[in-house]
């Protein structure tokens, strides 16, 4: 029978992490080895430069702080409270302790011998993740850490794994078909469908006399190229098949090949041994391989788009891509991936209230009219390919130069237009912006040269109010119609900066605005009154500074074409070799930082922008900090490039 | 099987083993001057059938101890105690009482008494606990607890009214441990067990030891 004082010690264990992912049997040998200590308010547990004890602690009870020596003062590092696991040098390489621990009230304190852990640490892989992610208190967080800590967050954070979901973690359960029907070139119709037939498939490669693949003939073809179109059975398969293929290499990663389906729409894609068409094929899979797979997938939500014309309908597979989101969030799959699909969706989304709208006016205007050319753009974080929420809607409309009269003719339309495309994505579900930046405002449905003239005006008088068009107006992307519009406006806009760099001093001046939240350990910069009183503004304090220090640095390299935050660090990593390890911790804080938001915003039905820090998990807070950590570094950056502390802005 | 418990009352008794070795423990005695720290405090707490150190007999015992206000958990002693045969009223009773891994009389006062040794007995309301174990050890040749203890309760009442203040006249309820833990910020658990009583009554002293110590009562010889 087991002493009640050992399961009472397990139990408050169990409940912490890394305790909390050793089996019943580890944690009862932790437990029976533990040492309780009390340590009275103000006394020290171990002091800095001291040699490693030989144990590690875990707060039971009372409040312990980490501190630094500095210049004979000590400053608080971090603030430990219960269940905070701390003084780990022991664990790591036996090393000097480099903080004070020192207790801040009356405590108890859990030492763990190092002797019974290690044996553990070698043994259990999560519990080896923990501590080298640098989770336990007062651990120094260094470069580089990030991207483990978050590799480590996806394995501590599910421990079970459901068939479903190592769809999107790479270990995909789909089977690439690796027995392929194929005809050569020449052949009959009627000898490809006999073929099919035989084997039960829906589709047949075309290959020439080298085997290498040409084109594919499905069902689908048979009946609409063939039959529909009366051509007799003897003509040949290269009269009717789709052409040209998309081809992947066999090993490519399943997110990869997944997205290429989802994006262009293909229902077959084929493998080849190296990638492209010069190689014989080894395999191929369906859309009907994955949604079988997958139940509910982005393949059936963005199919049920193309094909509805009801509003209502959008709506309701709207709200069923949210619950894919969640599904994706809590299953931390990859953040690039998660964006690209939802992004997918809600361009979708707008795509087809934009024709549905069309529609409606089709019999209201004339030919002429209707003619004219635009562009629908999104702006802010749905520009960047980073709205995973339905927050608000922030998009225009630029449409080609017209002379005056067409163009009185034509406004008219574009606003009704674009009033009936806002309504629609408001059935879907979309809040409408707030400073009413949408295309139905006369004042962002205009015409290319007006958008020159606003973006030349922005650049050239940087006023406050400039700096907050430029952050939602500068990060546009076309979502319908004439994409040379867009490119005209981006090209329009590197030809401005080229002659006034002084606005990039104003953007880089604006992005150093909001400090990155260090120093406050236990709590978080938290606001102090109103409605979010003691609540946390992620967007404000953590994601608003690196959206802007990812823009401003990708205009001054004139990139185009990376909107998206994480993608335009990756980006700058290759352009900057020199800083590449804090581009790409930005990177990847970014990502941390929309997956917590997401999630906080599904949770609690919110845009998630305001976080309360206690109700965060242990890993998910540490996590949280150590993501501050490269926004910082990147503003000692930016100070130092565009000369901050000398220009007066 | 002696009945041990029937010796109790028995008058003429052969001193055992353990016992002896228990005695020659207090040969040397400690040093007055021994500052707390380096002292080993086992604190303890006894389960019993009742509350007439006649009549009653203990069920249940746990035990720990504290140096330097460190506790090692693998070194905690916890043990049911057979209870003596008694075929009258109270059968029923015993079935309930007799645990399955329950330790023979003699092997519990043996145990107990090695694990105690001279170190300074810590308990709440301690005089109770130190009576029912005095007469559990009886027939096996000890005739006194040698021991130094320290009443929590009166350790608290000391440390709250003065040194001189006379314990009989506080409120028992002020003083109970379950009281003078919520006054130490101390949470309940485990209450009415002998082990879980006696790591709050741990926890309690250390507590208590730490504010004694700020006031001055720092060695062996001012407890």
């Amino acid at each position: 029978m087991a002493n009640v004082i050992i399961n009472r010690v397990r139990e408050f264990l169990q409940s912490y992490p890394p305790f909390s992912f050793l089996d019943d049997q580890a944690l009862e040998v932790v437990a029976t080895s533990v040492e309780i200590r009390f340590f009275a308010q103000h006394e020290y547990l171990f002091e800095q430069g001291e040699p490693a004890q030989d144990c590690f602690f875990v707060l039971k009870e009372g409040e312990i702080h980490l501190t630094q020596s500095i210049d004979g003062r000590q400053e608080i590092y971090e603030k430990c409270d219960e269940g905070d696991v701390f003084g780990v040098m022991a664990l790591m390489g036996r090393r000097p302790y480099r903080l004070n621990a020192q207790a801040a009230e009356n405590s108890l304190v859990y030492a763990i011998p190092v002797q019974i852990f290690e044996s553990i640490l070698k043994e259990n892989n999560r519990v080896a993740l923990y501590f080298a992610a640098g989770f336990a208190s007062g651990q120094v967080v260094v470069r580089n850490d990030l991207s483990k800590s978050q590799h480590a967050r996806s394995i501590l954070g599910s421990p079970t794994k459901d068939i479903g979901l190592l769809l999107f973690t790479g270990q995909s359960d789909v089977q690439i078909k690796q027995q392929v029907l194929t005809c050569q070139v020449g052949e009959s119709c009627h000898t490809a469908a006999l073929q099919m037939a035989e084997r039960g498939v829906g589709s047949i490669i075309i290959v020439d006399e080298s085997k290498l693949p040409l084109g594919i003939i499905t069902d689908k073809d048979l009946r609409n190229r063939l039959v529909a179109k009366k051509l007799p059975y003897e003509t040949p398969v290269e009269q009717i098949m789709s052409s040209p293929l998309t081809t992947m290499k066999p090993n490519a990663n399943f997110p990869d090949l997944y997205l290429t389906m989802v994006r262009q729409k293909l229902h077959h894609l084929i493998f080849t041994e190296d990638g492209t068409a010069e190689t014989p094929v080894v395999g191929i899979i369906s859309d009907h391989d994955i949604l079988l797979a997958q139940g509910n997938s982005p393949a059936v939500l963005t199919h049920g788009l193309m094909n509805t014309w009801e509003v209502k309908e959008m709506a309701k597979i709207r709200n069923r891509a949210e619950r894919l989101l969640k599904y994706y969030l809590e299953n931390e799959v990859s953040m690039d991936f998660v964006s690209n699909i939802i992004s997918e969706i809600n361009d979708l989304i707008i795509q087809r209230a934009i024709e549905i709208s069309r529609r409606e006016l089709q019999g209201k205007y004339s030919e002429e009219v209707k003619k004219v050319k635009f562009c629908f753009i999104s702006l802010g974080s749905e520009g960047r390919e980073e709205q995973l929420l339905r927050t608000d809607l922030d998009n225009a409309l630029v449409y080609e130069d017209l002379d005056k009269e067409t163009e009185e003719l034509v406004r008219p339309y574009l606003l009704e237009l674009t009033q009936s495309v806002i309504d629609i994505l408001l059935a879907c579900g979309f809040h409408p912006c707030p400073a009413e930046m949408m295309a139905n405002n006369s004042k962002w449905c205009q015409p290319l040269s007006q958008w020159k003239k606003y973006f030349t005006d922005w650049i050239s008088n940087p006023t406050e109010e400039s700096l907050i068009h430029s952050a939602i107006f500068f990060d546009f992307r076309p979502i319908y119609g004439q994409k040379k519009l867009s490119e005209a406006m981006a090209k329009h806009i590197y030809q401005e900066i080229e002659g006034k760099s002084i606005f990039l001093n104003f953007l880089a001046k604006n992005a150093i605005m909001n400090p990155a939240p260090l120093g406050f350990f236990r709590n978080f910069v938290v606001e102090k009154s109103g409605e979010h009183r003691d609540k946390f503004d992620i967007k404000m304090r953590a994601m608003m500074p690196l959206t802007d220090i990812g823009r401003l640095l990708v205009l001054s390299h004139k990139m185009v074409d990376v909107n998206n935050t994480f993608k335009r660090f990756e980006k700058l990593a290759e352009v900057e070799p020199r800083n590449k390890e804090i581009f790409l911790e930005a990177a990847k804080a970014y990502e941390i930082l929309m997956r917590i938001r997401a999630i906080e915003g599904l949770k609690s039905d919110s845009t998630g922008r305001y976080i309360e820090p206690s109700k965060l998990g242990k890993l998910q807070r540490q996590l949280l900090k150590n993501a501050f950590y490269p926004i910082d570094e990147l503003q000692a950056l930016l100070r130092v490039r565009f000369q901050l502390d000398y220009f007066k802005g | 099987m002696k009945n041990w418990w029937k010796k109790i009352w028995e008058e003429e008794i052969t001193k055992t083993a353990f016992v002896q070795e228990y005695e020659n423990k207090f040969r040397s005695k400690t040093n007055p001057d021994t500052p707390i720290s380096q002292l080993t405090f086992c604190v303890l707490d006894t389960e019993t059938t009742g509350l007439n150190v006649n009549k009653d007999y203990i069920l249940s015992f746990g035990a720990l101890k504290v140096k330097n206000y460190q506790i090692q958990l693998n070194n905690l002693l916890e043990i049911y105690v057979e209870a003596p045969l008694v075929k009258s009223e109270a059968l029923s009773v015993h079935e309930i009482v007799n645990k399955e891994g329950a330790k023979e009389l003699s092997s519990f006062v043996k145990q107990s008494l090695s694990y105690v040794g001279n170190h300074i007995i810590v308990g709440h309301h301690i005089g109770f606990d130190l009576q029912m174990l005095q007469k559990t050890y009886k027939p096996f040749g000890l005739k006194k607890i040698y021991n130094k203890t320290v009443d929590t309760l009166e350790l608290a009442v000391r440390l709250e009214k003065g040194y001189h203040y006379n314990p009989s006249f506080i409120k028992s309820e002020e003083y109970s441990l379950d009281t003078l833990c919520q006054r130490y910020n101390i949470p309940l658990h485990d209450r009415h067990t002998a082990s879980g009583d006696a790591m709050l009554t741990a926890l309690l002293f250390m507590k208590l030891l730490k504010s004694a110590e700020n006031k001055g009562i720092t060695k062996y010889s001012h407890l």
